[in-house]
């Protein structure tokens, strides 16, 4: 009777899940459906057509959009990787009393609601580019690439730390035991340590900037406009298939970015458990 | 109108025997605007950053146009790139506030080059230097302009701007959920308490909100008077915003064709454009705002810190021969002020041109807006709508 | 002779003073001045709490507790839904299948958020398939899109993958042979389940609310994109003080108080979850006194 009951609960559990991964699918796979829409409106289907996806060729506005984004998806990435490599590697080895604070900043930045920062963030561009007279802050991959790595050096930091932690620390010590200076340890043993988890952070680095929005809508200039504010601008004038059908090719980009991650990080033997709490951002 | 209390006025003394000729108030009130924006546009001194002038040199490879959604019609933008060079990049705003927000907030780094304008903000823009002053001569095609529409009280040298469209603001409804004939603001009202409630829209615009109070009780939009301006608030809030769903500057973009609402406050040339792309026309009537509506007009401008004044100024200068005007007319629905342009559109037989040309009778209930010290009072108005819409 | 630890710390220190506190003391300076003029943004050299008295007013007051509304059910809606998902995933599920599962959590979470909310307006637009489907079957068109539920489907679906992700991770970090053990002792499943599992899995239970919370109680995509007019969030309120508005003063009071909001909600939730476990507590205190 016991085991009966047991398949019972199990079942309704099983069914639960299945149930809340089609809720999780839906509209992805709507959006998906959508981009072959050979309609006008994305709303209403009205035939199948490859011809949402001929507007990344076709349309300047929305090719320039793309470009926008993923040349700053790069290079935020490269920043916020540098900068949470040397924070993570500081706070996973040499804590101190800044330590708590520091990562105490770091939440702030990670649970501070988007529209606080976006907010904030572009009257002090403006400030620093046109008051204080730093026309650097005036140009829009420099704003877009500052607003999009505050939250990515904050995962980054966390994932090297985490990383770090987990390995032992005596291969460093063993290095100076021997003789190395602190540059070569650092330079041949620590980094490639932590390489996988600076190449993941990397690449969420990624794959959040190119998620994005609302920092960007507000401290973009026009010339620079990353894809998601062309989308949030196309929300007032009418969504079209196109703009399902490129936002199916960054979905296909993201993931496979992701997928890279996964591979590497199981490469340096991490089991699914350390991958996910990895990629939930620690 | 209400008794008015005796009005002092100094004025310069070239002024003083017009003003002394015994003018109404609302003469008054327009002369002020012409001589407050005369001075402020005479006294307007340039920002910290040198305004810079275009020359007549090369075109830029680019240009940044910050506009009203769906303002020009695609074929003369891909011809402007085609002939002149200049990649166009289109950005859209809701209001003449957001707009200016944005120009304010970015201080001259916009990145926008030609920003779009209604007349009655130009003045306060260019006091506040948000503005550049056009180089006429990089414009020799706004000879086709008709007269009537240059040398507006705002800009009286077009220093700054020329105008683009002209237009005014009335409703459309689905025949087929209200089935009794909807004349005037009143009716609006009506059916957006009854039959419409929950599926009205209202143009994301402050000044258009309190203006439907204003249009329907017979008082000057322009008033500044607190016990108007709380009265329009209280309707505003408590009565109308209920009732809302979307706050929306272009339903003809989606909803009309969509049919998302049922009641559509909407400006005339984005009627037209919904209805004409609507699978379903019949079904739409536009009503024009009645007793009393706006009249707006919108023009072409140049921001301040443009980065392609060359490119701006070439691109004015092309829209504004009578083929693109007549071009632009047809998309976008609106009078364009050029010269012989309502012939030229009857000879083209183009479509629905009763939402784009207006008779004498019609013209004479459309009221131009202006940026009044209740401004702030109206923004504050709207934004307590949209919070008590989404109660 | 060794570098201070900080030092490697620095370049990342410099950068989030910066551009994260600095802008965010900012946004606090110009919450206590005002709006000069139809013109200007700011002024601060009259300062006062004016502003803060004017976010409070009854209008927009209002809007402040819509959020709470959405920011709670939302937050408990997801709650609910993720944990037994989390633990079907962590404790029932196959060890060999759950990379892929995890794989498939992460999916929307990476999805971009702007289109994810896109997907679902057009599921829930009245010219689509459901409401097509819903009309064939004898009912009107779908009326959900642009109203407070909406967005409250939007939210919970939005934040469903962040309460799913941390819920697992500690479910999975309890032992199995805990639960074992557990059951061993005659413990039924739900006693095992409400003693021995879920206060073991309370740190990612904890985790899962705030990261779903907060930045819940600041989305702006969602309810712009579903909640029309109805839906309104403070969100969009703080934004459009700074866009359209271009009261900068009112826009950062709002801001202020929406962090004062979430971290007061936060601190009596917290408050309340002591209470309700004061009782239990000193039960088992005094059990394992007695041994």
């Amino acid at each position: 009777m016991g085991t009966r009951r047991r398949a019972a609960s199990d079942v309704a559990l099983t069914v639960w899940g299945v149930v809340v991964f089609a809720f999780l699918f839906a509209p992805i796979i709507v959006v998906v459906i959508s981009s072959f829409n050979s309609g006008r409106l994305l709303v209403a289907w009205q035939g199948f057509s490859l011809e949402p996806f001929a507007a990344l060729v076709s349309k300047p506005a929305i090719r320039d959009s793309v470009i926008v984004s993923l040349q700053t998806g790069a290079i935020s990435a490269v920043v916020a990787s540098l900068l949470g490599m040397l924070a993570g590697i500081a706070l996973a080895r040499r804590p101190g009393r800044w330590a708590a604070w520091f990562i105490g900043l770091l939440l702030l930045v990670s649970v501070t609601p988007e529209i606080v920062d976006a907010v904030a963030l572009l009257p002090w561009l403006v400030f620093l580019g046109q008051d204080l007279g730093m026309p650097v802050f005036s140009d829009g991959i420099v704003r877009l690439v500052i607003g999009h790595s505050l939250f990515s050096t904050a995962v980054v930091s966390y994932i090297v730390r985490a990383r770090l932690i987990g390995l032992d620390a005596r291969l460093e010590e063993a290095s100076a035991d021997l003789y190395a200076p602190p540059a070569r340890t650092f330079l041949r043993i620590t980094l490639p340590l932590v390489a996988p988890a600076v190449l993941a952070g990397a690449l969420l680095s990624f794959t959040l900037s190119l998620d994005n929005t609302v920092i960007a809508a507000f401290v973009q200039v026009s010339g620079s406009t990353p894809w998601p504010v062309y989308v949030l601008s196309a929300l007032r004038s009418g969504l079209r298939p196109e703009i399902a059908a490129v936002s199916t090719i960054m979905l296909i980009l993201s993931l496979g970015a992701l997928a890279v991650v996964w591979l590497v990080l199981r490469r340096s033997g991490d089991a699914s458990n350390q991958i996910a709490r990895t990629l939930a951002g620690g | 109108m209400n008794g008015q209390p005796e009005i002092r006025i100094l004025a310069s003394r070239a002024a003083a025997p017009r003003i002394a000729a015994g003018i109404s108030r609302r003469r008054f009130l327009e002369l002020a605007a012409a001589v407050g924006a005369t001075s402020a546009l005479a006294a307007c001194t340039p920002t910290s950053r040198p305004q810079v002038q275009a020359t007549g040199g090369p075109v830029e490879s680019e240009l940044s146009i910050y506009s009203w959604g769906d303002y020009d019609a695609p074929e003369v933008l891909d011809a402007f790139t085609a002939s002149l060079g200049a990649a166009i990049t289109m950005d859209a705003f809701n209001s003449n506030e957001e707009m200016i927000a944005k120009l304010t907030a970015s201080k001259g780094t916009s990145g926008y080059d030609i920003v779009v304008p209604t007349g009655v903000f130009i003045p306060g823009m260019a006091e506040n230097g948000l503005l550049t002053r056009l180089n006429l001569d990089l414009i020799p095609n706004i000879e086709h302009m008709d007269p009537a529409f240059l040398r507006q009280a705002w800009d009286p040298q077009n220093d700054y701007s020329i105008c683009k469209a002209w237009g005014t603001t009335g409703f459309v409804y689905d025949k087929t959920v209200i089935s009794r004939e909807l004349k005037t603001w009143s009716d609006f009202i009506d059916a957006a308490k009854n039959e419409a409630s929950g599926k009205t829209s209202v143009l994301d615009d402050p000044a258009e909100i309190t203006g439907i109070y204003f249009w329907a009780n017979g008082i000057d939009w322009n008033t500044t008077d607190p016990a108007q301006l709380d009265a329009a608030e209280k309707f505003a809030v408590e009565e109308l915003a209920p009732h809302i769903s979307n706050f929306d500057s272009y339903p003809g973009g989606e909803a009309i064709p969509q049919a998302s609402q049922v009641l559509m406050q909407v400006w005339n040339g984005d009627a037209r454009i919904g209805i004409l792309n609507s699978p379903d026309p019949d079904r739409w009537q536009w009503v024009l705002g009645s007793p009393a509506t706006e009249l707006w007009m919108d023009n072409w401008a140049i921001a301040a810190g443009a980065p392609h004044p060359e490119a701006a100024h070439a691109f004015i200068n092309y829209v504004l021969t009578p083929e693109n005007a007549l071009a632009e007319l047809d998309y976008i629905g609106y009078h364009t002020g050029a010269a012989g342009i309502e012939d030229a559109a009857r000879d083209a037989e183009l479509e629905m041109l009763d939402l784009v040309f207006f008779t004498p009778e019609q013209i004479a209930t459309m009221n131009n807006g202006e940026v009044t010290e209740a401004q702030a009072r109206i923004v504050d108005i709207w934004n307590k709508a949209k919070a008590a819409a989404g109660a | 002779m060794r570098r201070p630890g900080w030092l490697l710390a620095v370049p990342a220190w410099v950068w989030l003073l910066v551009f994260f506190v600095a802008p965010v003391l900012q946004v606090l300076w110009f919450s206590f001045g005002y709006k000069p003029g139809i013109f200007g943004t700011h002024a601060n050299d009259v300062l006062s709490f004016d502003r803060y008295a004017e976010a409070v007013t009854p209008t927009f007051f209002a809007t402040f507790q819509n959020t709470l509304w959405v920011g709670i059910a939302g937050t408990l809606l997801c709650l609910v839904i993720a944990l037994p998902v989390a633990y079907w995933m962590a404790a029932k599920v196959p060890a060999r299948h759950r990379g892929v599962l995890l794989a498939l959590v992460l999916v929307p979470y990476w999805t971009n958020f702007l289109i994810r909310t896109i997907g679902w307006q057009i599921i829930l637009s009245p010219e689509g398939a459901l409401s097509h489907l819903g009309q064939a079957l004898g009912f009107g068109p779908l009326d959900l899109l642009y109203t407070r539920p909406a967005v409250l489907l939007g939210v919970v679906y939005n934040y469903l993958p962040l309460m799913i992700l941390p819920l697992y991770v500690a479910f999975d970090r309890v032992d199995p042979a805990l639960r074992e053990a557990s059951k061993d002792l005659g413990a039924d499943r739900l006693r095992t389940l409400f003693g021995v599992t879920l206060p073991l899995a309370q740190p990612g239970i904890i985790a899962g609310i705030v990261l779903v919370f907060i930045p819940l109680m600041g989305d702006y995509i969602t309810p712009t994109v579903l909640g029309g007019a109805r839906g309104m969030m403070v969100g969009q309120l703080v934004a459009s003080q700074f866009q359209t508005a271009q009261n900068w003063a009112l826009g950062a009071a709002m801001a202020v108080l929406l962090i004062l909001v979430i971290a007061a909600t936060l601190g009596i939730a917290a408050l309340l979850a002591w209470l309700v476990t004061l009782p239990f507590r000193a039960r088992r205190r005094l059990r394992l006194g007695e041994a």
